[in-house]
């Protein structure tokens, strides 16, 4: 009950949405996730109860933006910074979701929750005040890269919102990034609608620093013919949860996901997935990497629902694990509920560390043990790294993954 | 295209076990409660140290709740409906197969399962189980020049109850599940072997369980203890009669093998699985786990699930011996309204432990299969590898395959790897071998056993041939 006292305390019932309203009358029921269930089961409850110390603050504060924008054409946006864009070009068109649109798609989405399931997104609802909530529409093609970034600030608990249409035919870049704070919280919660023919490649970095907590959740719907191509990283956090719920709302078709979590010290990062095909034709291509050193340890749990309705289904999903210390654990579990019966899934998982016979090879070529292992990290990371639509020049991933600590 | 109607008409074969023998029994009354299980162990003239274990199994029980995370869908069971003994009634003693009820040798023969002497040419030695009783356990004298004891798990208690109460219970706890606390309480009888030091085991064993009567369970109890470097291969097979309620089956099974010791435990599990319309069936809920104990020990599970109404049965490997290795092989099949939620547990304990896992699930009809499974690397499994694999093939869009793979890791030098794949029948495959002149259900029986046949080759020989055209008699008339 604490955390729903703590919204309420900040404010008095006159200035919190009506949305605000609805989510935290259904977080009254269950405000704490139910630690039994499978989503939460393998979650560290004194990280959670950690996250949610905090006191809320809707305020934000300075923070630096890790790499410049080099590029003029480059649309860049921070959520919670009352930013007006209205940007209506030849080609495409950006502008922000009317109040009354944003709040009919947010109150739709709400009738669909799952008070377990949607946990995360309830709490960021209740705590989202109108000017932490971002609503875009997105229009067109030839549309330059769009960068938003989501940030915390030190000491507190932030929430931010994020809701983007993609209009029919509509192709776009689209980097998300969230940024933690020494000892901060923040929850983020994003809901896409690609409709027909829409293609998005959306790159998701969330990076930490000392003691930051996240809750990132991503809700996506499709509609047919759309490609949604998500490249996804999660590394230096305390405690960070990564919620992705896809549905292909009437198949027919594309997601590829490829999302990699990397957790040090006591870190505990955790990928959840569940992608629902409510049509024909649908296509998955999903890889998730971890990897874990020190007492870390990282989740992944992944579902692919495929009913009977979505026939000729095209899914496959892989869970690739490097463990990396003796005190370190890893728990992986993909998982496959299909009632079709003409359709082609596959899922499979490893765990393993470093191949020591490459390390082997690498070193009677005289390459050192050290830099060996670097050189193989560096492949298992390239993989994800190049599919997150952000240049090298522009942010250096791969260099702050291998050599940041 | 595959003409539907062709198929759905296609001859269906009905469940030829169904049948019920007519012979007096004995029965207690119905319900559970500390004075039943008194009374249990009273018939069984068992020692105080078993009644303890009964009771205190009895308590726990009785704190537990009905899991329901596996999903499966089934009306609530009425435990204090159900009959804890039901033997048929004999004469005093039995001391040759002469004397058993020629009723009873009867149904044995009609299943299939030869319990008189003169069938030796099929060198295995069979426990026959009807309902709560063992009635018969053949080639005795054979085994005992060779220091193997197979008997019934009651003969056991009475004879050597020094390795029941040193062993039982040690691999499944009574607090271990809901329905392993509920056997350990009830559990009426049940197969016991066990293989001294340095014997390979001169002939396969095995149990064969039948539940006759309608209104009773089975909780039988099964303890196999494989001593250094022994080895041995044990079977085990199921039928029921067919009825319109649920009959409630809860056996434990628990196999401990010492240093380089083997144990191979083989099922074909056809218990009556209900109508077409979900009516009657036996509630499989079943605990089997082995213990590699010893160095280099291995434990191997394979089983055929074709029956039940509802199968809950995780057979599993705890592997602390250094080096020890387990396996587990399963091809479970469900058609009409049958549940199937079975998998398996492998928990890596020791350094260099292996394990192996192949399922391959059927699903056609209405019906539900999933595999649920955990791959457990502990801290000290160093150099341990896991290698799972679990293909589903769905026969009509009605019916559901669903995999959950709990894979966890907390040894670096060590490696697990899972895949697992979901298909149907070809329908390119089905025209090229019609238009090789094969019959359609023979080219899709042809197809399932292609499908299986990585677990039938870990088969034994007669158990294979067996479930081979048991999976073709089950599949008739549902491939649409």
């Amino acid at each position: 009950m604490e955390i729903i006292e703590k919204i309420k305390t900040n404010k008095s019932d006159d200035n919190l949405t009506e949305i605000q309203k609805i989510c935290l009358h259904k977080l009254q029921s269950s405000p704490l996730p139910n630690p039994k269930s499978e989503k939460w089961r393998l979650s560290n409850k004194s990280k959670l109860s950690n996250f949610l110390d905090y006191s809320v603050n809707e305020k934000d504060s300075k923070f630096d933006i890790p790499y410049p924008k080099n590029s003029q054409s480059t649309i860049r946006l921070i959520v919670g910074e009352n930013c007006q864009i209205k940007l209506l070009k030849k080609n495409y068109s950006i502008q922000q979701l009317s109040e009354d649109e944003l709040e009919k798609y947010i109150k739709e989405q709400i009738s669909l929750f799952k008070q377990n399931e949607n946990w995360s997104d309830l709490l960021n609802l209740s705590l989202s005040c109108k000017k932490n909530i971002l609503g875009l529409k997105i229009n067109g093609s030839k549309i330059p890269p769009i960068e938003i970034f989501s940030h915390a600030s030190s000491n507190s608990l932030n929430s931010k919102t994020l809701v983007i249409f993609l209009e029919k035919n509509c192709d776009v870049e689209l980097l998300q990034v969230n940024l933690g704070k020494e000892n901060s919280s923040l929850s983020q919660s994003t809901f896409f609608c690609l409709k027909e023919n829409s293609s998005v490649n959306h790159g998701v970095i969330s990076y930490g620093k000392n003691r930051s907590n996240l809750l990132n959740s991503l809700n996506v719907i499709q509609q047919k013919n759309s490609a949604y191509n998500l490249g996804s990283l999660h590394f230096k956090f305390n405690y960070a949860r990564f919620e992705i719920n896809i549905k292909q709302s009437t198949g027919n078709a594309k997601t590829n996901i490829k999302g990699m979590q990397i957790t040090k010290k006591d870190e505990q990062i955790s990928t959840y997935t569940k992608i629902e095909f409510n049509g024909p034709n649908g296509f998955l291509d999903q890889i998730n990497k971890s990897l874990a050193d020190d007492k870390s340890h990282a989740i992944f749990e992944g579902s692919i629902i495929v009913p009977k309705i979505a026939q000729r289904t095209d899914a496959s999903q892989l869970s690739r694990n490097l463990l990396l210390s003796n005190l370190a654990q890893i728990d992986t579990k993909p998982q496959l509920e299909i009632i079709a019966d003409d359709v082609k899934c596959k899922h499979g998982a490893t765990i393993s560390q470093l191949n020591e016979e490459e390390l082997f090879y690498m070193r009677t070529r005289g390459v050192t043990l050290a830099e060996a292992s670097k050189l193989q990290l560096s492949s298992y990371f390239q993989e994800i790294i190049s599919f997150i639509p952000i240049s090298k020049d522009k942010w250096d991933l791969l260099d702050k993954l291998l050599n940041e600590n | 295209m595959v003409n539907e109607n062709l198929v759905k008409d296609a001859v269906k074969e009905p469940y030829k076990y169904g049948f019920v023998t007519d012979i007096e029994t004995e029965k207690i009354e119905k319900g559970l409660n500390e004075d039943i299980i008194k009374l249990i162990s009273q018939k069984k003239e068992e020692p105080n140290f078993l009644l303890d274990f009964r009771l205190k199994a009895f308590k726990k029980w009785q704190k537990m709740k009905e899991p329901d995370w596996a999903s499966l869908g089934y009306k609530k069971i009425d435990y204090q409906d159900i009959i804890y003994y039901s033997a048929p009634k004999q004469k005093e003693k039995i001391s040759s197969l002469d004397e058993v009820d020629p009723k009873l040798l009867e149904t044995f023969d009609k299943l299939g399962i030869p319990l008189t002497e003169q069938k030796k040419l099929t060198n295995v030695a069979v426990d026959a189980v009807f309902d709560s009783v063992s009635i018969a356990t053949t080639f005795r004298e054979e085994l005992a020049d060779h220091g193997v004891i197979f008997c019934s798990i009651s003969e056991a208690v009475k004879n050597h109850a020094d390795l029941i109460e040193k062993y039982l219970g040690t691999v499944v706890p009574a607090s271990d599940n809901y329905f392993a606390a509920l056997n350990s309480a009830v559990f009426s009888d049940g197969s016991f072997v066990y293989i001294p030091k340095g014997v390979t085991c001169p002939m396969d064993l095995s149990s064969y369980f039948r539940i006759n009567s309608g209104d009773s369970g089975q909780f039988e109890r099964t303890l196999i203890i494989a001593e250094e470097s022994s080895s041995v291969s044990y079977l085990e097979g199921c039928t029921a009669p067919m009825f319109d309620t649920n009959t409630l089956h809860a056996a434990v099974v628990e196999l401990i093998a010492l240093d380089d010791a083997s144990i191979k435990y083989s099922t074909v599990q056809n218990w009556y699985a209900g109508d077409e319309e979900g009516i009657g069936g036996i509630f499989n809920f079943v605990t089997k786990r082995g213990k590699c104990l010893g160095k280099r020990s291995k434990i191997s599970w394979s089983q055929v699930e074709t029956g039940s109404a509802i199968t809950w049965k995780y057979p599993s490997c705890l592997l602390l011996g250094e080096e020890s290795v387990g396996e587990f092989y399963s091809v479970a099949l469900t058609n009409n309204l049958q549940q199937a939620d079975t998998g398996t547990k492998m928990i890596h304990i020791g350094p260099k432990t292996k394990s192996t896992i192949v399922s391959k699930g059927i699903s056609a009809g209405n019906s539900k299969n999933s595999y649920r499974g955990l791959v457990k690397m502990g801290t000290k499994a160093t150099g341990s590898r896991n290698y799972s694999q679990c293909d589903s093939m769905l026969i009509g869009d009605q019916a559901s395959a669903n995999t959950f793979p709990y894979i966890k890791s907390q040894q670096p030098n060590s490696e697990i790897e899972h895949e697992a794949s979901t298909c149907r029948i070809s329908e390119d495959q089905l025209f090229y071998l019609q238009s090789r002149g094969i019959e359609f259900e023979e080219a899709v029986s042809m197809m399932v056993s292609g499908f299986c046949r990585d677990v039938f080759n870990q088969l034994p020989m007669e158990f294979a041939a067996e479930a081979d055209k048991l999976l073709a008699l089950k599949l008739e008339g549902s491939v649409g």
